[in-house]
């Protein structure tokens, strides 16, 4: 303990006595699976960082970065955690070239913050990026976790946004990777190796992103429909269509809940789109997907413009987080197979969870074969893992059956300790594992937590 | 490196004899791509089958001898010439679209797949594979993930790896993995993101997994000629900066209008200084009006005259000029050399600024065709290879020419890859540090270094 009490003094000395964390009551608030770490640093710059990282790699000392904290229940446990390491103060905007619509910005910087700036540049800006925890992620977080929204059904996700990005590597160097421009083949894409490597590779600081200036005309359509199939076959037709709205979703009641209670009320389960493009496009998007889903068994059309289609956007955004206010126990899982399958696991997932008692929320991204669910927990997290490590596996399952994988976004440390928070293995984890070991030999980042 | 005959014998045990080419011919068939660089195979294989790809693999690797997959041989940067000698991987026996699934949107194929091919596949059933590299005729769809190849529309769809979401590989001790999936956001590390562009370094890849879309409902092609290539240049940068993603943003100077106009007469007219080629595509309902503001942007930046194409036919001759733009400035002198420097696109009128007075310093004529849209040059350097001072020249205003993109804020190459050409600009762009990270990478996916040895990747410094 000497030993990391004369560490905490060295910290201070990289990053300000103010900037470090130790006393073990405000440390509380920073760990990670129950596990507390034993200082929590708040570099200043991206070269602090790489002075914080160089010190722990030569003292082999377990590093957890941290944004706004909306993602530290990720990965699996921690084998250990010495040092978290927070991002909130390296949040720079370094280079804003609005005209070429490329912005860099450093990674502590929220999300939401940024999007507000950018919407009052000019003619209105944004960077193409909407996931979950949106009024309180950082970029760095949403980046690492490769975070995403309903809008990637027309924007893509972060590979496809991001054009180029500044880590710190676990050995200390600063490196970057990309640039500004928006096609670049110069060596390899370290950027889309880091995008979504959970900071097990390295510490992202700073990322350069393309912008899209804010579109003319923007709309929500909230369609319920009382079987789940019927919602499906519906969603099917739109996305084989030529209409291209910017996302797709399907809610069942318990989400729907949640984020339009009116909505919710009408049926069991609801379609939603936006539409996003110039006036005449979501004007014919909003009469043709009415017209259609009318025909195709929807019980009502509600249209949302303004206020009101930002609002649903903003409130299905923190779904997640406004349930795990509520109940900090609560279980996130996200499965991922091809587009058709969306509604086999939504079926499964609510079968399963109903099953064991559970009141699961479901959100799909019906358009990407994303479906997100989230199981209320409370208090007795000890004894229901069995029950919730029961229904992941049967889960992960189907999920494998429909060429897809399923994970554990969030859980208490009682579940986790009976699953694989990352599904099924795959034969790339042999590489993943190389990777991991080259560029972190000390094992240092995030170590234990992420898939590899 | 063993023994030639004994190499030979040894590969015909496992492909057949009649799928490894020894003959002198052939060796010279594949001693060359689309760049200058020169080096012959010590033989070729013909792969079938995963099995064979990952057998050969596995021999190479024990033998420690080099191998690189060949697609069609148009890599622009020597990234698919043996310079160190070894096994080329040809993959014509492995073209074969294995499934066409437009439920999910998604098309798996073999690596020898030529890109239009699927294409013309795809349009029967109303998809599309964005990616439109300006070779696609002859492209094959794994040399296509190799060097991570644009093309005209990903200005508003991205490049390859935007549209690859998953691959069969066989790595370098002839292990075969599966990265990504049908599905998206598998987890781990995106080592499908890392493979596509990787330039045959990091491993072969036997199956692509590719995303489709619907076909756009409308598709408006403009053609918009300039005076002055600076009002060329100027009009693309004001369309981006009014938030217009158009699907192509298209450029020619006058070099290659003439040259393209001579050898295909599609009507561009011979003393424009520069065309550009705008193509909207989206929904019908809002089209004419945007169309109407690309047109107003245009004449801001005294534009000469806007051709719009009436119906397919007119379309697809715009298209024609631009996509053999290269095979047309190809007859003016016996060589070219084709740089693919990108720049942010604020900077694209001052860059060819620098572009045109590199020319005259070295004297050399370079027609200049390009992305414009993306800031993505394309600078022609024409030369005759024969005259060794010419050829001197032509490489000093190459470097140059990457010098001056990096010097703009942008890199040193866009789409064709770094290969052996481009080794030097490297440094341009990347501390030691930074490729130190890229070596660990290689490392970790090939420890032996079988796979394209001496490419893409210099030494972490520069010798002296």
């Amino acid at each position: 303990m000497s030993n990391m009490e004369e560490g905490i003094s060295a910290l201070k000395g990289m990053v300000g006595e103010a900037n470090v964390a130790s006393d073990p009551d405000r440390l509380r608030a920073y760990s990670i699976d129950g596990l507390s770490p034993q200082a929590a640093v708040f570099p200043g710059s991206i070269e602090e960082v790489s002075k914080v990282v160089a010190f722990a790699n030569e003292r082999k000392l377990s590093l957890a970065p941290r944004g706004s904290g909306t993602k530290m229940s990720w990965g699996a446990l921690p084998r250990k955690v010495d040092l978290v390491l927070g991002m909130e103060r390296v949040n720079r905007v370094t280079d804003s070239d609005i005209d070429n619509l490329t912005l860099s910005v450093e990674c502590g910087m929220p999300l939401a913050e940024m999007q507000k700036r950018l919407a009052k540049e000019g003619r209105g800006y944004f960077i193409p990026l909407d996931p979950p925890f949106g009024s309180k992620a950082t970029l760095g977080g949403v980046i690492a976790t490769n975070a995403t929204g309903p809008r990637r059904f027309v924007y893509g996700s972060a590979r496809d946004q991001l054009l180029g990005l500044k880590a710190v590597l676990p050995n200390g160097d600063i490196v970057v990777a990309g640039g500004k421009c928006v096609k670049n083949v110069s060596g390899y894409d370290m950027t889309k190796l880091l995008i979504g490597s959970g900071g097990a590779l390295g510490i992202l600081c700073e990322i350069t992103t393309r912008l899209l200036p804010l579109t003319e005309a923007e709309a929500t359509l909230i369609l319920p429909f009382k079987e789940l199939e019927g919602a499906a076959k519906f969603v099917r037709e739109i996305v084989h269509s030529k209409i291209f709205p910017a996302a797709i979703e399907v809610f069942n009641g318990t989400a729907m809940a949640g984020v339009h209670s009116e909505a919710a009320a009408k049926a069991p389960y609801s379609v939603v789109f936006a539409c996003e493009s110039v006036v005449e496009a979501v004007e014919r998007q909003i009469a043709e997907l009415g017209a259609m889903g009318r025909k195709g068994g929807a019980v009502d059309v509600t249209t949302l413009k303004a206020e009101g289609h930002k609002a649903f956007w903003a409130a299905l955004s923190d779904f997640p987080l406004a349930l795990r206010q509520r109940d900090p126990n609560a279980v996130g899982v996200k499965a991922n197979v091809v587009l058709s399958k969306f509604v086999e696991i939504m079926a499964a997932a609510e079968r399963e969870a109903k099953g064991r008692g559970f009141d699961i929320a479901l959100v799909a991204q019906a358009g990407n074969g994303i479906v997100q669910g989230y199981l209320p927990v409370g208090s007795d997290a000890a004894a229901k893992a069995g029950g919730i490590a029961d229904f992941f596996g049967r889960i992960v399952a189907e999920a494998v059956k429909c060429d897809g994988n399923c994970i554990v976004e969030a859980a208490p440390r009682a579940v986790k300790e009976k699953v694989n928070v990352w599904g099924q293995p795959r034969s790339d984890s042999v590489v993943m594992k190389r990777l991991k070991e080259k560029i972190d030999p000390a094992d240092i980042m995030n170590t234990g937590r992420i898939v590899a | 490196m063993m023994e030639r005959e004994k190499m030979i014998q040894e590969l015909a045990k496992i492909v057949g004899k009649e799928d490894v080419l020894t003959s002198e011919m052939q060796i010279r068939l594949y001693e060359y791509d689309a760049s200058l660089i020169r080096s012959k195979p010590d033989c070729i294989v013909l792969p079938s089958s995963t099995d064979e790809v990952s057998k050969v693999v596995k021999f190479a690797h024990d033998h420690k001898i080099p191998i690189i997959a060949r697609g069609a041989g148009t890599n622009l940067s020597g990234g698919s010439v043996l310079t160190k000698g070894g096994i080329a991987m040809l993959f014509t026996r492995m073209n074969k679209i294995l499934e066409i699934d437009t439920e999910n949107q998604r098309v798996v194929v073999e690596p020898g797949v030529v890109t239009l091919d699927l294409k013309g596949v795809l349009a029967k059933h109303g998809y599309v594979y964005q990616p439109d590299p300006a070779s696609e005729k002859v492209t094959t769809l794994g040399g296509n993930a190799g060097e991570n190849s644009g093309g005209p529309h990903c200005l508003k769809y991205g490049v390859t790896s935007n549209h690859t979401l998953g691959a069969e590989v066989v790595l370098s001790d002839g292990t075969v993995v599966t990265t990504g999936g049908k599905s998206l956001d598998n987890p781990g590390f995106d080592l499908t993101g890392v493979l596509v562009g990787s330039e045959g370094t990091l491993g072969i890849v036997t199956k692509l997994i590719l995303r489709i879309m619907p076909n756009q409902e409308a598709v408006k092609t403009m053609m918009a000629i300039f005076n002055s290539i600076e009002d060329g240049g100027g009009t693309v940068s004001a369309i981006i900066a009014d938030g217009i993603i158009p699907a192509t943003l298209e450029m020619m100077d006058n070099l290659t209008i003439k040259a393209v106009e001579e050898a295909y007469k599609v009507g561009f007219p011979l003393d424009a200084a520069a065309i550009l080629i705008i193509e909207l595509d989206g929904l019908k309902d809002g089209m004419e009006r945007l169309s109407e503001r690309v047109a107003e942007l245009c004449r801001k930046n005294n534009v000469r005259e806007i051709r719009i194409a009436q119906n397919q036919a007119e379309r697809d001759k715009i298209w024609a000029g631009r996509k053999g733009a290269f095979g047309a400035v190809g007859r003016l002198r016996p060589n070219y050399l084709v740089n693919d420097g990108t720049v942010p696109r604020t900077k694209l009128p001052a860059t060819l600024k620098k572009v045109f007075e590199i020319s005259k310093k070295y004297n050399i004529p370079i027609a200049n065709v390009f992305h414009a849209g993306d800031g993505n040059l394309h600078p022609l350097i024409l030369f005759d290879e024969r005259d060794k001072d010419e050829l001197r020249r032509v490489h000093e205003a190459a470097m140059e020419i990457m010098k001056v993109c990096v010097d703009m804020g942008g890199t040193i190459s866009g789409e064709h890859g770094i290969g052996v050409e481009k080794l030097d600009a490297m440094y341009f762009v990347f501390t030691p540090k930074d490729l130190s990270a890229m070596k660990k990478v290689k490392e970790a996916f090939d420890p032996d270094g079988i796979y394209n040895p001496g490419k893409l990747l210099p030494p972490l410094t520069k010798a002296a």
